[in-house]
């Protein structure tokens, strides 16, 4: 393992330390690994979290117009109720607190028994779940898709109607919207390591790469040989596209980075995926490239796409100021 | 039978050790369907737990149950942490001021955790998770408890069931948790969840068959 660490068992403390340092306009909260905005505001209060390794989610995501605190569990796990119960008070400003949950089995238990905990009256405290992975069928028996890329488009659609003084029920309702509306699909072709475990789990070989792979390193849908972009995009398009119908639709696209893929090879991506949409009559609105939500130093990438109402649109426009997202228009 | 705070205390040590001795065999387990932090984050919490052994002992009952609930959720953490810490809040609840448990107060004790279990968890017997080992010995031990049957005949029968349900987790598919996004749902493999599970139902028995 070669990382630019200290302790393995301290990386979670010592990036959200050095995030508090790097962005004065944050706050950390030692031991209970909260980050949120520093100075408070008058409005519905916005939570995010998970686990860690996947920065910039969700405490990159902090800040004007988007979450006013990120709940940080140790790498690839669940932070517990007492750590979530101190994001929710540091977001609460009294008109409410919305959680946006991405959709795993450890995250909903401890956002649930958090809501439990918590001593907000019911109709101040709420939760969206977002599940935009289409690797896998979605289910009510079982656990159903995962939350990935496309959270933040629910952290910066929920985060603008939140900004502009709306209640919690309305900041809700475009929460859900958005999740309704966006769907995913990604590809990794390197593995990645937990510091605290030291080595990789699992592997990828060098010619191979794994459709539908988690940001977890959870296996994906099928292993392929390496293809060109151009097929890739194909591959991971098709499979959004047959799950939802965006034809004549306006769209955001993000095209998103798993950690150790250059930025080259995402506008490389980007490229492809646009020219495709554009041949199938999706009209794009407008497109992130990027690492928004990654799996540490795995290689890959992810596609997601959200279908844009006017409402949506508009709140796509609007201010934000946070480290991982600025939109200053 | 009389399980004092220091009694039940001791029976936690004892799991500890159960837990600490099998890190290879966990962590391969989990390995394999999961992540491999399963033997980590339970063996932290269980440190945790005699770490704070001299503040715990001078608790109650019910102060000692709520307590290894929040150590459990603050410290073991992801799905296992609250759920854990979930099931022992509850026995707390359930069991309430009482000075010892006796043999019907194990039985509240282990349907209040594996009742807290279920509904956190939303989870049923067969989903191939830490409930197979629990469900089947909460089962055999209410049973047993009723047609009276000797209790250490009862507690045989208990660590039987609880053993038998976690092998049976090899046959079973997941619907929750990491192994159920494998294609093969984890068939062919044990539940770790499950097999610590058991250790702590066996070392009951255990602890317990001297205490009659």
């Amino acid at each position: 393992m070669k990382k630019i660490i200290n302790n393995p068992n301290d990386v979670v403390k010592d990036m959200l330390k050095g995030m508090e340092l790097t962005y004065g306009e944050l706050k950390y909260t030692p031991e209970l690994e909260v980050i949120s905005r520093k100075e408070k505001t008058k409005k519905v209060g916005l939570v995010s979290g998970g686990g860690s390794g996947h920065e910039p989610a969700h405490a990159g995501y902090v800040g004007y117009g988007m979450l006013d605190a990120a709940v940080c569990g140790n790498v690839f796990a669940s932070p517990s109720p007492d750590r979530i119960l101190k994001g929710i008070e540091e977001a609460d400003n009294g008109k409410g607190v919305l959680l946006i949950v991405k959709n795993y089995s450890g995250d909903i238990m401890n956002f649930e028994m958090a809501m439990d905990l918590c001593e907000l009256d019911d109709d101040m405290i709420d939760m969206v779940i977002v599940r935009d992975d289409v690797a896998m069928e979605d289910s009510d028996f079982s656990t159903g898709r995962r939350g990935i890329a496309g959270t933040v488009f629910v952290h910066k659609i929920a985060g603008a109607m939140s900004q502009r003084g709306e209640d919690l029920a309305e900041v809700k309702r475009v929460a859900q919207k958005t999740i309704d509306n966006v769907r995913s699909m990604g590809m990794s072709m390197s593995a990645c390591i937990i510091p605290a475990v030291g080595k990789a789990g699992f592997e990828i070989k060098d010619d191979e790469i794994e459709i539908g792979m988690g940001i977890h390193g959870e296996a994906g849908i099928y292993k392929k040989s390496l293809m060109n972009a151009k097929d890739l995009a194909f591959e991971l398009v098709e499979k959004i596209t047959n799950d939802f119908n965006y034809e004549d639709s306006d769209v955001a696209l993000m095209i998103n980075g798993l950690g150790a893929t250059p930025l080259m090879e995402l506008y490389i991506m980007s490229k492809e995926v646009i020219e495709l949409l554009k041949s199938k009559n999706i009209n794009i609105y407008k497109v992130f490239v990027g690492n928004f939500m990654t799996a540490l130093e795995m290689a890959g990438c992810s596609v997601s796409l959200l279908k844009l109402d006017y409402e949506l649109k508009s709140l796509l426009k609007d201010k934000c100021n946070t480290p991982a997202m600025k939109n200053m228009e | 039978m009389k399980i004092t705070t220091e009694d039940y205390i001791e029976y936690l040590e004892n799991v500890a050790k159960r837990i600490n001795e099998n890190k290879d065999y966990i962590t391969k387990l989990d390995a394999t369907t999961g992540d491999g932090d399963h033997w980590v984050n339970m063996n932290m919490g269980f440190s945790k737990i005699l770490d704070s052994k001299d503040e715990l002992k001078n608790l109650s009952i019910k102060e000692l149950l709520k307590k290894i609930g929040m150590i459990m959720m603050s410290t073991v953490g992801g799905s296992s942490g609250v759920l854990y810490g979930g099931a022992y809040i509850n026995a707390s609840k359930k069991l309430g001021d009482v000075d010892f448990l006796n043999e019907e107060g194990i039985l509240i004790l282990l349907e209040a955790i594996s009742e807290a279990i279920m509904s956190r968890g939303k989870v049923e017997f067969g989903n191939k998770t830490m409930l197979d080992s629990l469900y089947p010995a909460v089962e055999t031990y209410r049973q047993k408890l009723n047609e009276k049957v000797p209790y250490e005949k009862l507690l045989e029968a208990v660590e039987n069931s609880s053993k038998d349900g976690m092998q049976e987790t090899k046959n079973m598919e997941a619907i929750k948790g990491r192994a159920s996004y494998r294609n093969d749902k984890g068939v062919g493999h044990l539940d770790p969840g499950a097999v610590t599970m058991y250790y702590q139902i066996s070392e009951l028995a255990k602890f317990l068959k001297i205490k009659i």
